[in-house]
């Protein structure tokens, strides 16, 4: 579903990702982890077309993102880490609006509007303009949007910030159900208990470079170590970084 | 029932948003609405009013060749405002297409660049076409009423108007795409250069009208008349869209033949409509990429540190202690990092100082006494609505934005009355200092009696004091902290109130402070008592001007300090 071959994005002089080679099959839940500033959210942007690569290629369904990004960008839903609703819009209108936007026929998007508002609990607030909204709201309107017209790919960035643990619990639920139904669901977090429980695989970009991709228990084996995600995660980014233990330097900085 | 085309889905979009923002506005902000649409009354009914008044005087004198004259002003004024919309409409363009989160959030959905664009497009034309309905409308309807033109002069005005706005912003849509996406380094510097050459050519055409203007007065020969139109001969170029206006304005105006109206409306309308497709083709070709550069193209990160101006404001604020002085610094530092912010302010003073400049030199020959009179407290006036604006965009927003990071200022070992009496002397400090600057400098070079500038040196510091008085104390008592916009903080319930109460303490403080001495010096004109000197009831308003200041900077304060008093973090 996402094909990224040898791309390398820069800003200015500034390198911000480069020669990055991802290929992500459908129906497989991605997580993409890295420290802040690696290079997360600017190959987020790449796959959904907001940015082009400086060079290479980036195909999502077989389309490039370059020539053919609107074809591209039917198949395609992205949340970004701080969501966009238009203040004065109601939650159903925006809803509404996105489903005239991805051309749902009317009949087929209002039984999907009526699923997601179930699904996501908005009854309460459906009709309230969404400059009420609190940041839980809108992430779950938000949510309710990009799953409305069945995308094939989402690409959620940080999706868990503001949401209550129900409402990450039942998210959760919500990724690998969609996953399993054949959306290839592509997740960027620092959250990493959920990276650990839900992903089918973990790429790590750290400085512009992806320095592992494989499932936890591979990660686990790379890293020669027993511990949880984190452990592995501090211990490849700090050898990529050619130092120490950050938590030991953290420590000794400290005492 | 098939799936709706996209032009649809944003014509539904934004009439949906249209009805719920007036239904909202009408709910819980009607004070806003009306003073938005009394304002703008009154300034249209104002423009009425002046033009009227021309109009009435020029076609009531002796003076040759009237409709040449109006025609040459309607060139100017239409090319004036062609030049605004030009800039305003690619200002606003940039910002909507480039900077904002609805751009973003659109650009990853199926959206159509063109269809982007044209909603923004349509956005930007209807924001920046207000000034023209609000300023153009009322000189256009004054002639009509004035000259006596036929009836259907007055449908044909939107016509010309809706015809005329879609050529420069579309110039400036084409000009907003071209730059962001073949400029992707050093846009600041490209930018910089632009606008320097852009103000050396206004700074050169300014100087040589003046001249022209002032020989054309002195002189009142035939020649020094014409090389003074001569100046204005871009606007009243046949292939300038600014003369199509004036000549089909004219005819429909005169009644003369359908087709003298017909074809310059159909030369705007096609050069409008094929401008606006060219740039629907660009954005359609170039918006993606030029998103991606305006993204991309940033070069080193500048390093910022402090310099001489956060030392100068520091002592200015000498009186204050230090963890004071420090907050005092920090609210100057933001200020002036932010171009946007004290551009406008520099604008607006030049604008004033120009056009003193140009009245003194335009009337240095037979300048009369009252004339200056009158003209300083106009200018004095304009200072303080000046200031006024000016306070109430930049200072009654900055309690309300400390709102999501108060806690640091909250547990900083500082007390609240003293974070208060920072910003209010931030305030105070940099509304003196711009106020006196502006009122002394114009008020010496329109050459006022010193007398006539210590009332208004007085006048200006009392409004300039009791004002941030207002602005920190009202901006502490009615805080915003849900709000992180502060043009939004501004324009909601609280930025208006505090708007309406500053302009009211505005009108008491000039009407009792310097009002007086004009009325004694219009009177002392009109009985021929030049050399009389003023009655002592000139300056009793004096007094009383600076307590009424006092007190509208002592009350909203212990209101804003007792309310600050008790916001919890």
């Amino acid at each position: 579903m996402i094909e990224l071959l040898d791309v390398e994005k820069k800003y200015g002089t500034k390198v911000a990702v480069r020669k990055l080679n991802l290929n992500i099959r459908a129906g497989e839940l991605f997580a993409f982890l890295g420290p802040n500033g690696a290079g997360k959210t600017t190959t987020i942007k790449m796959i959904c077309g907001l940015l082009f690569p400086s060079a290479g290629t980036v195909r999502v369904g077989g389309f490039d993102m370059k020539h053919s990004g609107d074809e591209a960008r039917k198949l395609i839903s992205y949340v970004p880490d701080q969501p966009f609703l238009y203040e004065k819009l109601t939650g159903r209108e925006f809803l509404q609006f996105t489903a005239d936007l991805y051309g749902m026929e009317p009949d087929a998007a209002r039984r999907r509007m009526d699923t997601v508002i179930e699904l996501f609990h908005l009854h309460d607030f459906a009709d309230t303009l969404t400059e009420r909204y609190s940041h839980g709201m809108r992430q779950r309107t938000v949510f309710a949007a990009a799953i409305l017209h069945e995308p094939k790919l989402l690409i959620a960035d940080e999706p868990t910030v503001g949401l209550d643990p129900k409402s990450i619990r039942e998210l959760k639920v919500l990724l690998r159900k969609l996953a399993k139904g054949g959306t290839t669901v592509f997740l960027s977090t620092h959250t990493l208990d959920i990276a650990e429980e839900l992903a089918d695989r973990v790429g790590v970009i750290h400085d512009g470079e992806l320095i592992a991709c494989d499932t936890v228990e591979g990660l686990r084996r790379k890293a020669d170590t027993d511990g949880t995600l984190e452990d592995v995660f501090m211990k490849i980014t700090d050898e990529a970084a050619g130092g120490t233990d950050g938590s030991a330097r953290l420590a000794e900085a400290t005492a | 029932m098939t799936a709706i085309d996209q032009a649809t889905v944003f014509r539904r979009l934004r009439r949906t948003l249209a009805v719920n923002g007036l239904r909202a506005m009408l709910e819980t902000g009607r004070l806003r609405f009306y003073t938005m649409i009394g304002t703008s009354a009154l300034v249209a009914a104002f423009v009425f009013g002046l033009s009227a008044f021309g109009f009435l005087e020029l076609f009531g004198s002796r003076i040759p060749a009237k409709g040449l004259i109006v025609a040459g002003l309607f060139d100017l004024m239409f090319f004036t405002l062609g030049t605004m919309l030009l800039f305003s409409t690619g200002i606003i363009l940039y910002a909507s297409l480039f900077a904002s989160t609805e751009a973003r959030f659109l650009l990853a959905t199926p959206a159509r660049a063109d269809r982007i664009f044209a909603m923004k497009f349509q956005d930007a034309v209807l924001f920046s076409s207000w000034g023209f309905v609000v300023l153009g409308m009322p000189v256009l309807v004054a002639y009509g009423l004035t000259a006596g033109v036929p009836a259907y002069y007055y449908p044909l005005l939107p016509l010309f108007l809706l015809g005329f706005v879609l050529l420069p912003g579309s110039i400036s849509a084409i000009a907003c795409l071209l730059f962001l996406r073949y400029v992707p380094r050093s846009r600041k510097q490209v930018i910089a250069v632009a606008g320097a050459i852009l103000l050396a050519l206004l700074a050169y055409w300014i100087a040589r009208t003046t001249s022209a203007s002032r020989a054309a007065l002195l002189e009142n020969n035939r020649d020094a008349l014409e090389s003074f139109i001569g100046q204005f001969k871009l606007a009243r170029n046949p292939l300038a869209p600014s003369h199509w206006m004036t000549n089909g304005l004219m005819e429909a105006a005169r009644g003369e033949t359908v087709r003298g109206v017909l074809l310059p409306l159909a030369l705007l309308w096609s050069n409008g409509l094929l401008a606006y497709l060219l740039a629907a083709l660009a954005a359609r070709r170039l918006y993606r990429t030029a998103f991606d550069r305006s993204a991309g193209g940033g070069g080193r990160a500048k390093r910022y540190r402090g310099n001489l101006l956060d030392r100068a404001m520091e002592l200015l604020v000498f009186y204050l202690d230090r963890p004071t002085r420090v907050l005092v610094v920090k609210d100057f530092r933001t200020f002036r990092r932010d171009p946007a912010q004290w551009a406008i302010l520099v604008i607006f003073a030049a604008l004033m100082l120009l056009g003193v400049r140009n009245f003194n030199l335009f009337s240095s020959a037979d300048i009369q006494g009252i004339d200056r009179y009158i003209i300083g407290f106009v200018n004095l006036a304009g200072i303080s609505v000046l200031l006024c604006a000016g306070l109430s965009r930049f200072i009654f927003p900055l309690i309300s934005l400390e709102g999501r990071k108060f806690w640091i200022l909250g547990l900083m070992p500082v007390s609240r009355r003293q974070i208060l009496v920072g910003k209010f002397a931030f305030a105070a400090t940099g509304a003196i200092l711009i106020g006196l600057a502006l009122v002394v400098g114009s008020e010496l070079l329109l050459g006022l009696p010193i007398e006539g500038v210590l009332v208004h040196a007085l006048t200006i510091i009392t409004v300039a004091i009791g004002l941030s008085g207002i602005n920190v104390g009202l901006g502490a008592y009615l805080p915003n902290f849900r709000e992180t916009d502060p043009s939004k903080i501004v324009v909601g319930f609280s930025g208006t109130v505090n708007m309406v109460t500053g302009l009211g303490f505005v009108l008491l403080v000039v009407a009792m402070m310097a009002l007086p001495m004009h009325v004694a010096a219009t009177l002392r004109h009109f009985k021929n008592l030049e050399f009389i000197a003023f009655p002592w009831w000139v300056y009793l308003g004096l007094p009383l001007g600076v307590v009424l200041g006092a007190v509208a900077t002592l009350l909203p304060l212990r209101a804003g300090a007792r309310s600050l008093e008790r916001v919890e973090f």
